[in-house]
This record gives C-alpha cells, sequence and structure tokens, in this order.
C-alpha cells in the first residue's frame, strides 16, 4: 500500500460514515466544498475501479474520474435522487470513458490487448493492498478481464463486476438489451477460455 | 447448476470494487469547480456572514413586503388566521436542533424567527398552486429530514466542523425556503385580490 493509500485510508476512518449522501448532496448544492469533498472521498475508488477497468489504461481512467466529479459538481441541481448517488456517479463516469474513448479515437472492437506498458502499468498496483485484493487469483481475473474485447468488457465490467441489470447497463452504454445480453455471453465464454475455467451448462 | 456457485462468479465477485487512485485527485477537481466558479453569476463559495446576512434579509424584506401588500385587503382575515393557525400550528412546529458545540447562540432568536415564519409559511401555503405547493412541501420535509440526520450524526462527532456548518446552513436554508413561501404567496395573493 503507499503512502497516498495509507493516508486517505486514515482520512476516511476519521470521517462520520453514518452521514448519508443525500445530505451530503444538498450540502454541496448550496456550494459546500467540503461536503462535495466527503462526497468524492467516499466514492472516488469505485469510480475509479469502473473507470480503469473499462479504460486499461490509468492515466486516462483518472482524467476520467475527475471529469466524472466536475461534471457531477455541474449537474447537481439535476440530480433527483431516484438512484442513488453512486449509481448517478457511475452513469456519468461511463459517459465520460466514451466520450474520451470516442475523442481519442480508440473505441475499436477486437483488439485484444491495450499496449503492454499501459496495461503493467494499470493493473499491477490495481489492489488494495489486502491480501485478498492481491492475490494471483484476482490479478489473473484483472487481466483476463483487460484482455477481452472493449464491447464485451465494458458489458462485464458493469453487470459482473458492479452489478448493474442488463438494462441499466444497455442504457448506460447506449446499445440495446440484447446487444448487452449477447456481450456478456462473449465476455464470460471468453473468460473462461483465458483462465482456464470448465464452461458450464445454463 | 446454481449461479452462484459458478468459479467464474466466484472469481469476479473477488475483485475489488474500490481501487486507488496513484495520486489525489481531489485538488485539480477543487481548481477546476472553482474556475467554474468564478463564471458563475453567484459565487458559490460564499462565506457564513454572507449567509447569515443573506438570511437576515431574507427575513426583514419577506415580513416587510407581506405586511405592505396585505394590509389593505386582507388585514381582517390574516388576524383571524393568525390567531387561528397560531393556536393550531404551534404544538405541531417540528422541533430543529438548535443546541451544538460552538452555535448555541443561534438558538433562540433562530427560534422565534422560526416560529413567526413557519406560522406565516402555514397559511401562505394555502395560496399557492398545488404543483408548487407540493414542491415547496417536499422541499421543506428534506431540509427538515437533513437536520435531523445531521444533528444525529453531531451527537457521535460533536466536533466535526463540516458537520456544524451543514447543520447552520440546513437551518439557514430552511428559514430561506420559509421566507421564498411567505413572499411568493403574497405576490400571488397581491395579483389575484389587489
Amino acid at each position: 500500500m503507499n503512502l497516498h493509500s495509507q493516508a486517505s485510508d486514515a482520512a476516511r476512518s476519521a470521517e462520520p460514515a453514518s452521514i448519508s449522501d443525500a445530505v451530503l448532496v444538498e450540502a454541496a448544492r448550496r456550494g459546500d466544498m467540503r461536503a462535495f469533498e466527503r462526497l468524492y472521498r467516499l466514492h472516488s475508488g469505485k469510480v475509479l475501479g469502473l473507470c480503469l477497468r473499462m479504460t486499461r489504461q490509468r492515466e486516462i481512467a483518472e482524467d476520467c474520474v475527475q471529469q466524472t466529479f466536475v461534471r457531477a459538481w455541474r449537474n447537481l441541481a439535476a440530480f433527483e435522487g431516484r438512484s442513488a448517488f453512486g449509481t448517478w456517479l457511475h452513469r456519468i463516469a461511463v459517459n465520460e470513458v466514451l466520450t474520451n474513448a470516442r475523442n481519442r479515437g480508440t473505441r475499436t472492437e477486437g483488439s485484444p490487448l491495450p499496449a503492454r506498458d499501459d496495461d503493467e502499468d494499470a493493473f499491477d498496483n490495481i489492489g488494495d493492498g489486502t491480501a485478498a485484493a492481491d492475490s494471483a487469483e484476482v490479478m489473473d481475473m484483472e487481466k483476463a478481464l483487460a484482455s477481452l474485447p472493449t464491447g464485451s468488457r465494458h458489458v462485464v465490467v458493469l453487470q459482473a463486476v458492479y452489478g448493474y441489470s442488463h438494462e441499466e447497463v444497455a442504457e448506460m452504454l447506449g446499445i440495446a438489451v440484447g446487444t448487452c445480453k449477447a456481450q456478456l455471453h462473449r465476455g464470460r465464454k471468453l473468460l473462461r477460455e483465458r483462465l482456464g475455467l470448465p464452461e458450464l451448462e445454463s | 447448476m446454481n449461479q452462484s456457485r459458478d468459479p467464474l462468479d466466484t472469481l469476479l465477485a473477488e475483485l475489488p470494487r474500490q481501487l486507488e487512485p496513484s495520486r489525489d485527485l481531489w485538488p485539480e477537481i477543487k481548481a477546476q469547480i472553482a474556475a467554474d466558479t468564478q463564471q458563475a453569476r453567484t459565487p458559490l463559495h460564499a462565506q457564513r456572514w454572507f449567509q447569515l446576512a443573506a438570511a437576515v434579509v431574507l427575513v426583514v424584506a419577506s415580513s416587510v413586503i407581506t405586511f405592505f401588500v396585505l394590509q389593505h385587503s386582507m388585514q381582517q382575515q390574516v388576524a383571524d388566521a393568525r390567531r387561528e393557525m397560531s393556536q393550531q400550528m404551534q404544538p405541531v412546529l417540528p422541533t430543529m436542533p438548535v443546541r451544538f458545540d460552538g452555535h448555541e447562540g443561534l438558538g433562540k432568536s433562530y427560534e422565534e424567527a422560526r416560529a413567526q415564519l413557519d406560522a406565516e409559511y402555514a397559511k401562505r401555503i394555502q395560496n399557492l398552486p398545488p404543483i408548487v405547493r407540493a414542491k415547496v412541501e417536499r422541499d421543506i420535509a428534506d431540509v427538515r429530514r437533513s437536520a435531523r440526520e445531521i444533528s444525529a450524526t453531531l451527537a457521535q462527532y460533536p466536533s466535526d466542523p463540516l458537520l456544524q456548518d451543514l447543520l447552520v446552513s440546513t437551518y439557514q436554508r430552511e428559514i430561506q425556503l420559509l421566507s421564498e413561501v411567505n413572499s411568493m404567496a403574497a405576490s400571488t395573493a397581491a395579483g389575484t385580490d389587489l
């Protein structure tokens, strides 16, 4: 665990955990930057996890995280609380990732792996310092996930890792629900092959 | 076979959902937000003094407007309604927490101003269109729920400066909302009755 993560953990542990997102959002709407910073501290790790697994490149993922929170601040008035604040953030983050990919012209289906340097940089430090997160199995899974084609990877990350439904994933990615299901099936099949797991009968 | 026993799902479930950035991203986010804020009409970094002053101005302005607009056409009605509503509303005025570290001084004057505004609000809200009224009532309920939650959390972390400020700003927000409703309803009444 690096120094920054230790400091963040210490800061996080000192923060009251029981104050709800709704209260912090309401205060942030009124311009309270410290409330918004607390929202950032509470949610940035999960947003980064999502962005990094979608982009496979740490620098781009961190740019997306920054833009996600800047955009969230600008649009706080539009957040109606119908979904959880974290879910709303994830929608913004996914949009940032897709926009970033379009701008960079890198949204190409079928590239099996990112450039080796990016891959190594992104996933060597992906663990959170716990034994479970740093285990060989987790690292193998991260690398297998990173090796998936873009479309399948996005769907697997959002659905199988972050637990969103087909409908939610389809809406986030701007694809049909049927496409989402097909990409998930394809992604899971490839993951099994690359991890040497047996194919299961449905 | 049960889906939860699929080894692939087991491996996926072991992935950490949260990851640490290589550096603290907050300073850059804050800088971008600050740049946005400079372009905004109203600075979002308004200080507490400004907020307190704004709340006082709102209370005074609301009272003056209400007095002059309504005295010609609704004086008798208001007097009757005030007597009636003060009897009905005072017992059910939701209790807002007013005592916490370093801010005890707000208590008495705040409660007096709030009780007065709330009594006016209870009458004025009747004059608003149903859609506006529903939104206002939801906003007031949200603010009061926030105050209760912050107060409860503050009881566990009494020295947390953010929670203290949140509670103060929540009080101010409630007063601001009540004042806005009173002014809005007075304008509506003036437009229809005068």
